[in-house]
């Protein structure tokens, strides 16, 4: 921070959006999208998470170096900051535990292929390993053993495939971002919109995903 | 498990983001400005120039010591409250604020009497069937051609390719004294409900809190009721089965409440029609081969459907 970034603040052809309102914006549209789409959506790759959580270390500190002090006038400050901080922090539990609730519902699917293995991140990956690996140990202890050794596994493709993946063609609610057109497809006939910035639609997640992943809607 | 709550923000979780909307407040004293994770104004209230320039120093003693702490430096800070001056905050905090009566709170213009029935009367009357337009982004006067002003959310559009993210409500600064009278913003009923039940005395500015809460009763219900219609055309009826439905102006806390419902009729009816849907887009392959490749990606989904429904 130096004095051209000071300029910069004062100057009002300069709109940016300051870093951690945009963070806390980021934050928001991905929990809100995780606690509405039907699948596991891909972890941020601009190291957001990594941010946030200095953020909210970085707060702590701050909060236990004022417990110290009991100066009234720094109270007041202490409880306001303590109110922010546990809303972030509901923020990002909460986005953690609709994480881990889609993983532990379809955890073979999501370590099936590469592809869908990208969207954990490097914690989520080792629980949903380390849990599938638990669970089959355990089923294989309990009652796999006594089957057949061909009829032991857990993700057989052949025939009807055991392993479940979320229904992908769920309705959700998107709210577009710019004006675009918004294809779907329907029971009787696919459609065509002409969607303008701020619209809600409702349509298939299959359908809404492209707009979603350009950032052209998110998922209210 | 994980999470026990069924897809989609439930009520509690839309009203705790309602909370994350701006207004503005009159501080009734002063308070220093307040470290924080995400709030941000570094631009004062246009009416207050002197805050512009207490804002400028303060801030620069503020950065100072952060040239030691780097990592410090993407926080975000309130700024300084002092009366009689109006700031922009978070709603949970001018509610805090409001409880401990050190600031009063400045109502948006939307809630008065006068821009509500207008809302009512153009619900009802004017457009009986889609709901009311949502607010416009806001205008900022454009520097580089004088004169001329264009919307803030636009601009971000054209921002877009170079990395800019767009904001969506709450962080749209729809609920601030700023806000345009005449539209409703996306959490209009969690905002005037929390307004009207804390800070009632400031509401009375506007009008009687009963002459208020009869209105937003009123487009509750007109609302709702457009709500349930909008299932005709979710694919109820004869013919409309089409893929893509528009509430453009809905609201959060109306999204909540019939989302469990809606939802269920659109998947509903899709399954219902799954095989109608595999058998139309079989035939469309065969008819017209432009777009083959397309519908026979889509075939196998389809097929996958009404393996489910024969399941259930």
């Amino acid at each position: 921070m130096d004095i051209d970034d000071i300029l910069r603040e004062v100057d009002p052809t300069f709109h940016a959006i300051p870093q951690e309102k945009q963070d806390l914006q980021d934050l928001t549209r991905a929990w809100i999208a995780e606690r509405s789409a039907p699948e596991l959506l891909p972890w941020p790759a601009d190291g957001l998470f990594e941010r946030i959580n200095g953020n909210i270390k970085a707060q702590i500190e701050k909060v236990e170096e004022m417990t110290g002090d009991m100066d009234p006038r720094t109270n007041f400050a202490l409880i306001v900051i303590q109110t922010e901080l546990e809303r972030y922090k509901y923020l990002v539990r909460s986005y953690l535990r609709a994480r881990i609730a889609k993983i532990d519902r379809h955890t073979l699917h999501y370590l099936s292929t590469d592809n869908l293995r990208s969207r954990l991140s490097e914690m989520e990956l080792a629980y949903a390993t380390r849990h599938q690996a638990l669970l089959h140990n355990h089923y294989l202890s309990s009652f796999l053993s006594s089957f057949p050794p061909q009829l032991q596994n857990l993700n057989d493709a052949a025939g009807i495939n055991m392993v479940e993946a979320p229904d992908l063609d769920a309705a959700v609610f998107i709210r577009l971002l710019k004006d675009i057109f918004v294809e779907g497809r329907g029971v009787d006939s696919d459609v065509t919109m002409d969607g303008r910035e701020s619209d809600i639609v409702i349509l298939r997640w299959s359908d809404a995903k492209p707009l979603v992943e350009a950032g052209s809607a998110e998922l209210v | 498990m994980a999470l026990s709550l069924p897809p989609g923000l439930t009520h509690a979780e839309v009203s705790f983001l309602a909370e994350m909307e701006m207004v503005t407040v009159v501080p009734r004293q002063r308070l220093d400005s307040i470290d924080l994770l995400s709030v941000s104004n570094l631009f004062p209230h246009p009416t207050s120039r002197h805050d512009f320039f207490f804002f400028f120093f303060f801030s620069f003693f503020l950065f100072f010591p952060k040239l030691t702490f780097p990592f410090l430096s993407f926080q975000g800070r309130t700024p300084p409250l002092r009366p009689p001056h109006r700031t922009d905050l978070p709603l949970w905090l001018a509610l805090l604020l409001k409880k401990q009566r050190r600031a009063n709170i400045v109502p948006p213009a939307w809630l008065h009497p006068a821009s509500l029935s207008e809302i009512v009367h153009r619900e009802t009357k004017e457009n009986p069937t889609a709901f009311s337009e949502p607010p416009p982004a806001p205008s900022r006067a454009d520097l580089r051609n004088p004169g001329r002003a264009h919307r803030q959310q636009q601009q971000g559009n054209t921002e877009t390719a170079t990395g800019a993210a767009l904001l969506s409500p709450p962080f749209r600064a729809s609920c601030t004294a700023d806000a345009p009278a005449g539209y409703l913003p996306y959490h209009w009923l969690e905002v005037a409900e929390s307004l009207l039940a804390f800070a009632g005395d400031d509401c009375a500015a506007l009008g009687s809190a009963g002459e208020i809460r009869g209105l937003l009763r009123d487009l509750v219900e007109v609302r709702a009721a457009k709500m349930r219609d909008s299932t005709k055309t979710l694919g109820a009826e004869e013919g409309s089965a089409g893929g893509v439905v528009s509430l453009r102006g809905v609201g959060a806390m109306e999204l909540a409440e019939n989302r469990g419902f809606v939802l269920g009729v659109v998947d509903g009816v899709r399954r219902i029609g799954a095989s109608a849907e595999a058998t139309r887009r079989e035939e469309e392959e065969n008819g017209g081969g432009g777009g083959g490749g397309y519908g026979a990606g889509r075939g196998g989904d389809d097929e996958e459907d009404s393996d489910e429904d024969m399941g259930i």
